[in-house]
């Protein structure tokens, strides 16, 4: 399965029409033919980050799902929809990724909703990092190894849950690059995380945020929350 | 047919490794699978934009080749060197493109393009990156009815450019809106009287009203001059 991950630049007097046209038109039109289906609807939580800012995720079944899905944006029945959603952003960045060796998975594309889900929002921290040069393939299996697993740890600062792991496919975004796709499932550590000096024995030798520093020093968080209709929480 | 578009920024004290594993190694590699084919390997010309900064285009099938090739790159028989060029830039920013309806390119007989590194002449291309405040494909149809159709009646000793495709960002794969002129320059004293002239554009020199009518649609475009390589496949 791959993902198109989309980071739109929306236009605030249109935001309300923009989720619409996320909600009653992408997310029905590309579930036909069961081979692509919209995943989440995120806003970028506001004071944050940037305003007006909203990530998608939709998943394709391969890289061949992907490109009739493209050719349909270019020149076929979801052209006219493609049209209007330019009068409603700016613009919007769009990657296409799949998903590292360790990671989770999502529902079968099948059992993914179209429609008909109301439900609280949720809370995810999405953090893309950059390697340096030739490390991409030790960062992905060290963030497997041993980074995932200290977000579940008794001890854990963050507990967080690892939805996605991702990687950029060839030509399709930057590279190198991950992006983890990780839900909060409550505000507390969050709250001590913005408000708190990290402690030394976070970041001091033996601590991954000390080890992680030979394979990359740059990254960013986003903290995105789902749309209540967000077809995956 | 995709169109794998690479924007790598290159580390300096490597460029010629980089090139040389290009050349040497990576384009036959691609090679092994009849449906990949490297077509275009272009240095930004320096003295008119970044230091250091390379561009290439890979012709792909379609979408399957496209993923298989993502999984030859992350654990096949292309993960080391793919390591390896790592190893040798900051980064790559890709897109995935797709020609437009009236791009002359469409397809690309795989078969027929190069892999042994043959030596030829330069060209140097001027590559127009638009990015619309319409819809793109007003934008589109703009370059299509106001751009190439005048330029392909301009006497050819008149002609700055040979446009030889066109393409719009795969949906998700990059930037939208935006769309890509790949120009061949042609005439490079007519270049020079581009890059010399800061008047308004004679009309009878730069296709007709285009530049006036272009701004109803976007004012915003960025032109590289890309120098290919003495072995890029396609020049």
């Amino acid at each position: 399965m791959l993902f198109v991950h989309e980071f739109h630049k929306v236009v605030g007097k249109r935001a309300a029409a923009f989720e619409s046209a996320y909600r009653d038109g992408w997310m029905p039109l590309v579930a036909e033919g069961d081979e692509a289906r919209l995943a989440w609807y995120f806003d970028l939580a506001h004071g944050s980050g940037l305003a007006y800012r909203v990530v998608t995720v939709t998943a394709v079944a391969d890289g061949a799902a992907y490109v009739r899905l493209a050719e349909r944006v270019a020149r076929g029945d979801l052209r006219s929809w493609a049209r209007r959603l330019d009068g409603l952003q700016h613009e919007s960045l769009g990657r296409v990724l799949a998903m590292v060796p360790w990671s989770p998975t999502v529902p079968p594309l099948a059992d993914i909703p179209v429609g008909g889900v109301t439900r609280e929002p949720s809370l995810y921290m999405e953090d893309t990092m950059w390697p340096f040069p030739g490390r991409l393939r030790h960062y992905v299996e060290a963030a497997g190894a041993v980074y995932r697993p200290s977000l579940a740890a008794e001890d854990a600062r963050m507990h967080m849950h690892v939805a996605l792991g991702l990687e950029t496919l060839p030509g399709a975004g930057r590279s190198p690059e991950v992006t983890l796709l990780q839900r909060l499932p409550s505000l507390p550590p969050l709250i001590a995380l913005l408000t708190q000096d990290i402690p030394p024995e976070v970041t001091g030798p033996g601590s991954w945020m000390h080890a992680a520093l030979d394979l990359r020093d740059r990254w960013r968080s986003r903290l995105l929350r789902t749309a209540p209709w967000s077809p995956l929480p | 047919m995709l169109f794998v578009h690479e924007t790598h920024r290159v580390i300096g004290r490597h460029a010629s490794a980089f090139e040389d594993l290009v050349r040497d190694e990576w384009m036959g590699a691609l090679a092994r699978s009849d449906d990949t084919r490297l077509l275009w390997y272009l240095n930004h010309a320096m003295g008119s934009g970044p230091a250091y900064e390379v561009v290439t285009v890979t012709a792909v099938a379609d979408g399957a080749a496209w993923e298989a090739l993502g999984a030859r790159m992350a654990a096949g028989d292309l993960s080391d060197l793919a390591a390896r060029l790592d190893s040798y830039r900051h980064e790559v920013e890709g897109k995935l493109l797709l020609p437009v309806y009236w791009s002359a390119l469409q397809r690309v007989g795989l078969d027929q393009v190069p892999t042994d590194g043959r030596r030829h002449g330069l060209s140097v291309y001027m590559q127009d990156t638009g990015w619309p405040d319409a819809p793109l494909d007003d934008y589109i149809e703009l370059w299509d009815r106001d751009y190439w159709q005048i330029m392909r009646q301009t006497p050819p000793e008149r002609r700055l450019l040979d446009v030889q495709a066109c393409f719009q960002v795969a949906h998700g794969s990059g930037i939208r809106p935006e769309a890509i002129l790949m120009q061949k320059i042609v005439n490079f004293e007519t270049l020079g009287r581009l890059l010399t002239d800061g008047g308004v554009p004679d009309p009878t020199t730069w296709p007709g009203t285009y530049m006036a009518k272009g701004l109803e649609v976007r004012d915003q475009w960025e032109s590289k001059l890309l120098r290919t390589s003495a072995w890029s496949p396609l020049w």
